[in-house]
């Protein structure tokens, strides 16, 4: 079996796509050998064009740092890489037509890191195209899209800009359009998704905002490792204090309870840390009304923290069960 | 007759650009840099709580994230009147010591070396080793299914490219080892970055991640990888082909520009701040064989928008930057502004740290006929490489006797609070060069916030005195004998490692214009 996904083992592909069987109604075994016989199947590796708009190149930074399976495998095994321009090898024409080639011939994952200017066209410029058009254009013969990151899901951080910046979806109607939000993107989704669509065809289930419920299904809250001290009101409020160092982060800020996303059950960066647990908080990166709607991030003087707190002392954050 | 070419896009960097080059009789004429995107940042901060500014402003660039966190949280340093404690400092050292790290060997190995290396040489390898037979097998099955991307397309190799088999072979398992280091050094930087891309825990006074033993160690350990590579990959490796067959294109001093060059230093070695890894320094008009450092005065840097798709005004001090953009501009060509110290372009970045550090091993390359260009420019990555990992050695140790004292801190609590008004500056060292951003609070929220980043300095366009930006006037002379094929042009501009969403600015979302308000 681990011949046929190369060097993709068994176990990371349920780290991957956890979830995603019993969505599927099959066992995991099911989904691994269905998803091993659609990359067996196929001759030739599923072309991907990765286009860049009003982006900072975090995303492809963060699939860079998949590790398992190793980002090289993915580059050269695993997916025929038509165009990317941070790390494909040709510059100008060269580039361009690779891109018009694949793009011609259709049946391609689409992913669009970073957001769409819709103020004005000039704020985004490549290779003397609009962004917006090229997005449109590329949409139209891709097997299956990807909003990749907070920016092009949602428009992110350049949302609250003066550019008119916005997600993927308020450009291409009428396709299915798979969410990766997180700023940047968490590379498992990354990872995952795309292996879910070779195997399957389809996109996975998406919740109501478009992300994979298999990814984004719970709240930070509801699996941090602080949440007895929320429950209790214990509020980390001086980070020298080696006392309150794991209590719960509200009054830094912390927007987990509202957020929707796996990152405290998979952390970061192969489990190395993430957001709560290196005492900064959740800011809320996973949720379309990011960035303006967790403002300000480091403090709990916002609408939303005192929304929260407000829900909290009405019981409607109720205290976790003590599992028996 | 002289032949006009634009390469757009210019790939394998951060960010969009494109250059215009002229060529006549097989050599660059004249050139011009285009920085062809703008996401209005600076502006989206007007009006926020401070503190958000870190976490904003990391989004310049999701290469080097953490550096303008951290030359972000300085500004509020400054303007909060923070004192970082010296254990607050250490953790953000790591934590940026890790991102060095990792941006030179990525940059060195997947964003620059294609343009040096003929891949398809590979097939020529006869060798015994096992690991490079598996490369060969890799790459010649790549081409056997006709699907070679994204390692082609690519510009033809020329004279100057690596065609031996054994040395390809090298530099393509190399490339691939190098994938995995760098996603390591990212790693390590996540104990007391919280997670990369995009640190969370530096703020302003300090870190957030109090730390243990156990992640003193883990670095550590992950360090001695780091080291490893460092030391016997990535240093021999930029050694072999810079003293080897590349060796023409440094005794050549191709990409060599106005050979002025500005750091403004980073990385404290002490608490008082007297002994830096990268000193702050300017130099001007270079004489390789004596080196005249001088002391770098942040009020010399001025911002021009001559050229730039912005409103016309006279050229201002960052902290009076204003943008309004004016995108039909004549004679604009460009969203990147054009900063000077004393009127005059700079380059920054690893061959400015060096030179204005003296280190002898760039200068005993340059004695051996390698002038200040696109090799030494690598050369002097890998060799600051090697100084961020010893530094990060001594960080690990000072912080272990750091936490063991009593009452030990890594935040200053009590400057938490944004003030009513005030305003700072913070300066750093991004891997790609100088970094400086500026901010102005008014009732505790940002009034203006503005950031001259370092492929500003390099990839500007042309000022009110037409000097030519860095890359502009390094691109002047270049080879280019086929239009159709411009390699040169483009290992001049990766050289300087450009990262150009950063590089761009903003306007005002309501009024469309920016307050001008005086420095105080
Ligand atoms: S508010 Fe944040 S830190 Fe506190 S329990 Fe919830 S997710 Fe964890
Ligand atoms: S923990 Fe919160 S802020 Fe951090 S990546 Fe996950 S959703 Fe984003």
């Amino acid at each position: 079996m681990n011949e046929l996904l190369g060097d993709i083992s068994r176990r990371d592909f349920m780290k991957y796509c956890a979830g995603a069987a019993a969505v599927l109604g099959l066992s995991e075994l099911e989904l691994f050998e269905k998803v091993s016989e659609a990359l067996a199947s196929s001759s030739t590796k599923p072309p991907v064009v990765w286009l860049e708009g009003q982006d900072c190149a975090g995303c492809t930074v963060s699939l860079a740092g998949a590790l398992n399976p190793p980002a090289s495998a993915l580059i050269l095994d695993k997916l025929s890489i038509r165009y990317h321009e941070t790390i494909m090898a040709a510059s100008g024409y060269v580039a361009e037509a690779a891109y018009e080639e694949t793009v011609r011939a259709g049946g391609y994952v689409l992913c669009v890191e970073g957001s769409i200017p819709i103020a004005d066209d000039r704020f985004c410029m490549i290779a003397g195209r609009p962004f917006r058009r090229t997005v449109e254009e590329a949409a139209k013969n891709a097997a299956a899209i990807i909003a990749v990151g907070a920016c092009a899901a949602y428009g992110g951080i350049p949302a609250a800009g003066p550019t008119g910046a916005v997600g993927v979806g308020k450009v291409v109607k009428n396709k299915p359009i798979i969410h990766l939000p997180t700023c940047p993107v968490h590379c498992d989704h990354l990872v995952g998704s795309i292996l879910y669509f070779l195997a399957t065809g389809t996109a996975p289930p998406l919740d109501k905002v478009g992300r994979p419920k298999m990814y984004f299904g719970e709240t930070i809250h509801d699996n941090c490792r602080r949440r007895s001290y929320f429950d209790n009101e214990m509020f980390l409020t001086d980070w020298n204090d080696p006392e309150q160092k794991n209590w719960c982060l509200y009054e830094k800020g912390c927007k987990g309870p509202d957020t929707y996303a796996d990152c405290a059950v998979r952390r970061w960066n192969d489990g190395q840390n993430y957001c709560v647990d290196c005492g900064a908080g959740c800011m809320g990166c996973a949720e379309p009304e990011f960035y303006s709607g967790m403002s300000p991030l480091y403090t709990a003087d916002s609408k939303r923290s005192r929304d929260i707190m407000a829900r909290k002392k009405a019981g409607l954050i109720p205290p976790l069960k003590e599992e028996a | 007759m002289a032949k006009r070419i634009t390469v757009d896009p210019i790939t394998r960097i951060e960010g969009h650009l494109g250059v215009t080059v002229e060529v006549e009789n097989g050599k660059v004429k004249d050139a011009w840099s285009s920085g062809t995107m703008a996401r209005g940042f600076e502006a989206l901060l007007q009006g926020r709580d401070p503190r958000d500014a870190p976490y904003v402003t990391s989004r310049f660039c999701g290469v080097c994230y953490s550096v303008h966190q951290m030359a972000s949280v300085r500004a509020l340093d400054d303007a909060f009147g923070a004192k970082v404690p010296w254990g607050g400092t250490l953790l953000r050292n790591l934590a940026m010591g890790a991102e060095f790290i990792y941006d030179h060997i990525l940059h060195f190995y997947h964003l620059t070396a294609l343009d040096y290396l003929d891949i398809m040489a590979v097939a020529a390898y006869n060798g015994k080793d096992k690991g490079l037979n598996a490369v060969k097998e890799k790459v010649v099955g790549l081409v056997k299914s006709k699907d070679t991307f994204p390692l082609t397309p690519r510009y033809e190799p020329d004279e100057f490219s690596v065609r031996d088999p054994d040395m390809v072979i090298t530099a393509v398992k190399h490339y691939i080892d190098a994938l995995a280091m760098q996603a390591k050094a990212r790693n390590m930087g996540a104990i007391f970055g919280g997670r990369q891309p995009h640190y969370q825990s530096l703020v302003v006074g300090g870190c957030t991640q109090y730390p243990d033993v156990n992640m003193v160690a883990k670095f550590r350990t992950m360090l001695d990888e780091q080291a490893k590579f460092v030391n016997e990959i990535y240093i021999p490796d930029v050694l072999a082909f810079g003293t080897g067959p590349l060796f023409p294109l440094a005794k050549m001093g191709l990409g060599g520009g106005h050979y002025n060059y500005l750091s403004y230093g980073a990385f404290e070695l002490d608490k008082n701040g007297k002994q830096w890894v990268f000193p702050a320094g300017v130099i001007t008009g270079l004489n390789p064989g004596k080196i005249k450092v001088k002391s770098f005065d942040p009020d010399k840097i001025t911002e021009s928008v001559k050229y730039g798709w912005y409103k016309d005004d006279k050229p201002r001090h960052p902290y009076e930057g204003e943008q309004v953009f004016d995108l039909d501009k004549k004679d604009a060509y460009s969203f990147v502004k054009a900063p000077r110290y004393k009127g005059r372009p700079m380059e920054v970045g690893p061959l400015a740290r060096m030179l204005v550090a003296k280190n002898p091993d760039v200068l005993g390359l340059i004695k051996k006929g390698a002038k200040p260009g696109v090799v030494a420019r690598h050369a002097a990555r890998a060799i600051e490489t090697k100084l961020l990992v010893d530094a990060c050695y001594r960080w690990c140790d000072e912080l272990l006797t750091e936490m063991t004292k009593p009452g030990f801190k890594i935040h200053d609590t009590a400057h938490y609070e944004p003030p009513e008004k005030g305003e700072g500056a913070g300066f750093y060292e991004a891997p790609r060069g100088a970094l400086g951003h500026w901010i102005k609070i008014k009732d505790k929220k940002i009034a203006n916030y503005q950031a001259v980043v370092p492929s500003t300095w390099n990839a500007s366009p042309r000022c009110e005195k037409k000097y030519r930006g860095q890359y502009e006037e390094s691109l002047i002379g270049a080879p280019v004998p086929d239009v159709d094929n411009p390699i040169n042009v483009v290992r001049i501009i990766r050289s300087f490692d450009p990262c150009l969403a950063c590089a761009v600015h903003l306007i005002d979302p309501q009024s469309n214009e920016i307050k001008r308000f005086a420095v105080e």
